[in-house]
């Protein structure tokens, strides 16, 4: 215990001597101070005494308690610490371990009576804290500002310390493993970044298949529906038909109706083989969707780890969409039932895949870099 | 632990770094409780590998013996052990008691225990007027004092020194020996790897030469040096190697750069270098007739003494015994 309280307090004692750490902690204040500069009205946004009417975000669709936990979720934690603090953190704590492992300072460690497993772990774990503290510090000045300003309370709002932890152990575990094996700040800093960028374009991918495919659902619905409506319509004209056999003399309907029948059988058909080709697009966008998720289970999702906070914190009934009436187009209904089958296909992804698969991803990693790490000769 | 007992006994200890590398090729080395120890050896020898193999810092290919009758790699021993690699780098964040509390801590010391310790290892090597200062403003000897200090701080029962005066001025190396001399006097093992042989001479009792991987010579420096011993005579003036040959009726055969060698008639070596006339002999009583001699025939003599080879003559000797480069 004495000796992995050393190495913690030693982590932290590190992490207080970088200039980069107390620059990116004032940036989380700045941040913090700007979530607590926005308001939300009946009427718009509100950016300290200036109002800005918007009819479609306002506290009518988003009440104030649910505007701060969204700007939060999304300013705060998906922009703020998810990306521009996380590349702060990965800059400051990539060269912890290459520099731990500098011959002369690795040797002091590794003479003492400390197994070379504990000492990476405790040495990974500290490299964390730089991570736990930024979180901790910007998540209680969030839960000031939305207590202060949106008068709720809301301690949930403390789950972003491990979900914001877990998602940037990710990403470290990634520069510890290159920094072992390479021992080079640089390379381990430089590559992390690379690879977190192309987590970021897979994620992407995902995303925008997905809606292609949740509109492509949607359209193959909706010609069911009109298949539907068609053939129902065809019944009643066919149920009508023994009346209409005995036409009223004079009257010219009786010529036309067969014309009607053809054109209807014609809808039904062309409708029917719409749906068909709908359907064979959805089959093909399924191949890729099912492509994409069976290259991001092996990776790390770090995008859906941090959306995470968005799917507990934020109710989707509270979600800022665009408002859709009775006199909306055909096209903006698709559009609002394709969004809603998105999000709920997105939420529907279990919170056990989502970071399960992706621990297994880091610990994969840790253990091949403590192997490395235990095997090598300094 | 008695001083009888072996603090490190080490046998066939190989390292292999790839294919190519053959770093130690079975070294066997003891080394005594309570003595101070000195491991030499030119350039590429293995020493600081060695060291590392008993450190656990490097893996031995193959390793038998005992660290303080423990197995070699037998982490918990480490806890009695005290270590300062070549060219150490502390975190420079950390100020000099910082690092000697930290490193206390690594040593499993309880805080208050550490507390003491810290104080008392700052007033030994001197450094207690800038412990808390931050490393990185430190001297190079400034870092080798707290080095030394953080190898200590848990009071181990053997101390191994890579290099330990490397970049320390005279002074500091002084007060480096009166630390080494205290502990030894505590009853603690030193190990030391350096290559100021001379500081080593100072301090070591027994010594080992390692050349190409493998321990040539072992023992006190007395023992080695006993066959080895020869004696000077000093002449007021060059009195000329004619006058001299005469009066020690030798005759000069040989010349080796400035000097001129040849034999006595009772077969003695002799060596003359402007007024200086070596006897390579180690009997005292070989010198007595060619003392009588050069005062029969008037010459003035101002010193006899006898002369011990210095560690840095046997390491070029055992290095050029067994093909090694410096």
């Amino acid at each position: 215990m004495t000796q992995t309280t050393a190495l913690l307090i030693d982590g932290y004692r590190q992490v207080n001597d970088k200039k980069l750490f107390w620059i990116t902690l004032g940036l989380s204040g700045l941040v913090v101070a700007i979530i607590a500069m926005l308001g939300v009205t009946p009427e718009g946004l509100k950016i300290l005494i200036w109002e800005l009417k918007n009819p479609v975000f306002n506290a009518t669709v988003m009440p104030p308690a649910e505007f701060y936990k969204y700007v939060f979720t999304t300013l705060g934690i998906s922009i703020w610490l998810a990306w521009i603090a996380s590349i702060l953190a990965l800059v400051s704590t990539g060269s912890i371990f290459p520099d731990f492992l500098a011959q002369g300072s690795v040797d002091l460690v590794l003479s003492r009576p400390i197994g070379r497993v504990k000492l990476f772990f405790v040495k990974y774990l500290s490299g964390l804290l730089f991570a736990a503290l930024q979180v901790t510090v910007f998540t209680v000045g969030s839960f000031l500002v939305i207590g202060v300003r949106g008068g709720v309370w809301e301690p949930g709002l403390f789950i972003a310390i491990p979900v914001f932890v877990l998602f940037f152990s990710y990403l470290f575990s990634i520069c510890v493993f290159l920094g072992v094996l390479s021992r080079s700040s640089m390379l381990a800093i430089l590559v992390t970044i690379l690879l977190w960028f192309c987590l970021f374009i897979v994620n992407s991918t995902d995303g925008m298949v997905s809606m292609i495919k949740a509109q492509m659902e949607v359209k193959v619905e909706r010609l069911e529906r009109e298949l539907a409506e068609a053939q129902a319509e065809s019944i009643v004209t066919v149920e009508a038909e023994p009346d209409a056999e005995a036409p009223v003399e004079g009257e010219s309907e009786p010529e036309t109706q067969p014309e009607e029948e053809a054109e209807s059988a014609a809808d039904i058909e062309h409708l029917a083989d719409r749906i068909e080709d709908a359907r064979g697009e959805v089959r093909t966008i399924q191949r890729v969707a099912d492509t994409i998720i069976g290259i991001k289970t092996v990776m790390p999702k770090t995008g859906e780890t941090i959306g995470l906070l968005e799917r507990w914190l934020i109710d989707t009934a509270h979600l800022p969409r665009q408002r859709v009436d009775g006199n909306a187009s055909r096209w903006q209904l698709d559009q609002r039932a394709a969004e809603d089958k998105l999000i709920e296909n997105l939420r529907g992804r279990s919170v056990s895949w989502i970071i399960g698969t992706s621990v297994i991803f880091e610990c994969v990693l840790l253990l091949l870099a403590c192997w490395r790490f235990s095997r090598r000769d300094f | 632990m008695p001083v009888d007992d072996l603090a490190i006994d080490l046998n066939h200890v190989e390292k292999r770094f790839g294919r190519s590398v053959h770093a130690l090729r079975g070294v066997n080395m003891q080394v005594h409780g309570g003595e101070v120890f000195g491991l030499l050896g030119p350039n590429g020898a293995g020493k600081s590998t060695l060291v590392k193999i008993m450190m656990t810092v490097v893996h031995a290919s193959h390793a038998t013996g005992t660290i303080l009758g423990r197995r070699i790699g037998h982490k918990p021993t480490l806890k009695r052990i005290g270590y300062l690699p070549e060219h150490a780098r502390f975190p420079s964040y950390l100020s000099g008691r910082q690092v000697i509390d930290f490193f206390g801590a690594m040593a499993k010391m309880p805080r208050p225990q550490r507390r003491v310790r810290v104080d008392q290892m700052l007033e030994l090597v001197g450094a207690a007027e800038y412990a808390d200062r931050k490393i990185k403003t430190y001297s190079k000897g400034m870092q080798q004092r707290i080095g030394l200090a953080q190898a200590m701080v848990h009071d181990p029962d053997l101390l191994v020194l890579d290099e330990p005066t490397d970049g320390v001025d005279p002074i500091g190396r002084r007060d480096i020996r009166e630390a080494l001399t205290q502990i030894r006097d505590d009853g603690k093992t030193v190990f030391i790897n350096s290559h100021l042989l001379s500081e080593l001479e100072m301090v070591c009792e027994r010594v080992a030469f390692l050349v190409q991987g493998q321990v040539v010579k072992q023992g006190r420096i007395e023992d080695l040096t006993f066959d080895q011993v020869h004696y000077q005579i000093v002449l007021h003036r060059p009195m000329g190697v004619e006058a001299i040959g005469s009066a020690l009726a030798v005759e000069w055969d040989g010349q080796i750069g400035a000097s001129v060698t040849g034999k006595t008639a009772e077969g003695l070596l002799l060596e003359l270098t402007d007024s200086t006339l070596t006897l390579r002999s180690s009997d005292p009583l070989d010198a007595q007739p060619l003392i009588d001699r050069l005062r029969a025939a008037d010459m003035v003599i101002t010193d006899v003494r006898s002369v011990r080879p210095t560690l840095e003559e046997l390491l070029l000797q055992a290095v050029g015994e067994n093909g090694g480069a410096s």
